[in-house]
């Protein structure tokens, strides 16, 4: 089994030693990363690191020297904003280390986008993501959409101050299995019940399920107002969803 | 909080005297935000969002705190966004049933050197809309009830008028630049309180969300600790700090910048951040909005109302500016339930 110290980037072996404290992600962390090319450990080191001109011209190196493009994505970028996503969640990080994290993710998925879209993958499923009505925030979103891209997820991003309407509309155009909606304030959370209600009225509550989140959103309020599931952070949006989806799979007639 | 018999006080003395720590014949109910409901509005006739552009139905909407809810402040500053549309943000002012609010992603300053208050920013209609609705309120109701202004911290105009993704960027890649933008900033904070005080404003709410959802304590340290004590060392008046979300982790830092409140949320709870500021500020809040004021009823609101009181919370009220379609019996209860208390507790000041 592998250990800790089988980790060779001294960044990584670092970071998780000292920020990832569960048993079940130090072991995940571990196994990711002992397996992991050296190139893809430089890679997500950057990422923790917030260095986005490091990921640029790593991802582009990586490539050059014949990796694959979803091996970079998956054991360098992603794996990088996992260990991001757990100091955030434990308050070692906040927003603005968080961002600047982002923003190296973005550089490399630069070079990596393209090819993925090119290769023709099917995504894992469609999520319809947006900030609700009267709210103008997005940074949870972004980050949200950013990860989910990243894990599969195809998004439609609806943007800030999305009414209700827009979300049903753009259901019926996508046809999506499920929405995330976002809110920043206490006094614009209300507007996810309204959307709730608003397609339930619209007669698609049953073919769509909802995610919450938004700093102000608890798991007692989005089971109040009747979503399918609350995403403390990025890192719970997606496994939310994944398990939403995996779910709605097992229980679709055969 | 003490023991002797303290004679009857109006809402303004019990207002400043609870800012100042001073014993009260009760705890007073506050609303340092917004309490502006869409209920009130059809009340007395003021809606969003002429009410928050036109000072007569600013004011007429802004008394219903005390007149409708039993409040014993009034707060006629319901959004944050005066100053920001004043300063040229552009603004989304929507309608009866939503906040007025700025379009960030549209931000009007990209760097430190694009900060500049408009020649007449103190004669824009947004401004003077405030001065002359706390000037009507003073008119109205005279010394009777504790009229609060609002002007925004440099913090919370930094995410307005440079954006929030390219403020929080800045600050970690550019502190420097980041404080001197504050510095700059801090001027408009302090142009807008000190003429609401002018006007009549007997304590300010400072809205500056260094919240921990956002950043670290050791941001709030860093960047706005000794710009908020040199504000409460400035201004004429009491000031009330208001930062939604997690912040005990930086009460300690606030209570020692010399601020007389601090209005907190109920993601802290109130036993803790009271041991938290060891007395050396007063609490403002903090009942829950979104999962108790609007979706729950008044037994829930009481529960939540007797355990500030039972900490000692100097004054109670909504932890930030409420729904606007929180139900009126909601807030009702929450004087109601301070005056029961106090009612049941005769000895405690």
């Amino acid at each position: 089994m592998a250990e800790l110290s089988d980790i060779k980037n001294a960044t990584i072996r670092a970071e998780v030693e000292e920020f990832v404290t569960r048993p079940e992600e130090i072991a995940r962390n571990v196994a990711l990363f002992t397996r992991a090319h050296e190139r893809m450990q430089a890679i997500a080191a950057g990422i923790i690191d917030g260095d986005d001109d490091l990921v640029d011209k790593l991802t582009a190196e990586a490539l050059k020297a014949g990796h694959e493009a979803l091996e970079i994505m998956d054991d360098g970028l992603i794996a990088g904003m996992g260990v991001v996503g757990i100091k955030f969640r434990e308050n070692f990080i906040f927003v603005p280390e968080v961002l600047a994290c982002a923003r190296a993710m973005k550089a490399g998925m630069g070079h990596i986008e393209p090819i993925l879209s090119a290769s023709g993958v099917d995504p894992i499923a469609t999520v319809i993501m947006g900030t609700v009505k009267g709210d103008l925030h997005d940074i949870g979103k972004n980050l949200c959409i950013m990860m989910l891209r990243g894990s599969g997820f195809e998004v439609i991003d609806l943007g800030v101050d999305t009414s209700a309407d827009a979300f049903i509309d753009a259901i019926e155009t996508h046809g999506a299995p499920i929405i995330g909606m976002s809110a920043l304030l206490t006094t614009t959370m209300p507007n996810m019940g309204k959307t709730i209600e608003a397609i339930i009225d619209a007669g698609l509550r049953e073919q769509v399920l909802v995610m919450v989140g938004g700093a102000p959103v608890t798991q007692e309020f989005a089971d109040d107002m009747g979503a399918d599931g609350y995403g403390k952070d990025a890192l719970a949006c997606v496994s939310l969803a994944k398990q939403l989806i995996e779910a709605k799979r097992r229980n679709a007639p055969a | 909080m003490g023991t002797a018999p303290i004679k009857s006080m109006t809402s303004r003395q019990r207002v400043l005297a609870a800012l100042r720590r001073e014993p009260v014949d009760r705890t007073p109910v506050c609303n340092p935000t917004s309490v502006a409901t869409v209920e009130l509005m059809d009340l007395v006739d003021a809606h969003f969002p002429d009410a928050n552009r036109n000072p007569v139905l600013m004011a007429k909407l802004a008394a219903t705190g005390y007149t409708e809810l039993g409040f014993d402040t009034i707060m006629p500053v319901f959004s944050i966004i005066q100053e920001s549309s004043a300063l040229g943000c552009k603004m989304q002012w929507e309608q009866k049933d939503n906040w007025p609010t700025v379009r960030m992603r549209e931000p009007i300053w990209t760097d430190v050197d694009d900060i500049k208050v408009p020649k007449d920013f103190m004669k824009h209609p947004d401004i003077v809309c405030v001065l002359d609705a706390i000037k009507l309120l003073r008119r109205e109701f005279g010394d009777e009830v504790a009229i609060v202004g609002k002007t925004m911290g440099p913090w919370t105009l930094g995410y307005h008028c440079f954006g929030v993704e390219p403020f929080l960027l800045l600050s970690l890649d550019d502190p420097g630049k980041t404080m001197l933008a504050l510095e700059r900033m801090k001027e408009i904070t302090y142009l807008f309180g000190l003429a609401q005080i002018e006007a009549g404003a007997d304590a300010l709410t400072l809205p500056d969300h260094a919240t921990g959802d956002l950043v670290s304590a050791e941001y709030y340290k860093r960047f706005l600790q000794d710009m908020h004590t040199e504000f409460a060392e400035r201004f004429p008046a009491p000031l009330i700090l208001h930062i939604c979300g997690r912040t005990v982790d930086r009460m300690g830092y606030i209570a020692d910048t010399g601020m007389a409140a601090f209005h907190f949320d109920s993601k802290n709870k109130p036993q803790e951040s009271m041991e938290t500021v060891h007395g050396k500020i007063s609490l403002v809040g903090n009942i829950n909005n979104p999962e108790t004021l609007f979706s729950k009823g008044p037994e829930e609101v009481r529960a939540e109302v007797e355990a500030n009181l039972a900490a000692g919370v100097q004054m109670v009220g909504p932890e930030c500016a409420i729904p606007l379609q929180t139900p009126i019996e909601n807030l009702t209860e929450i004087s109601r339930t301070v005056r029961d208390w106090h009612h049941a507790h005769p000895h405690v000041h």
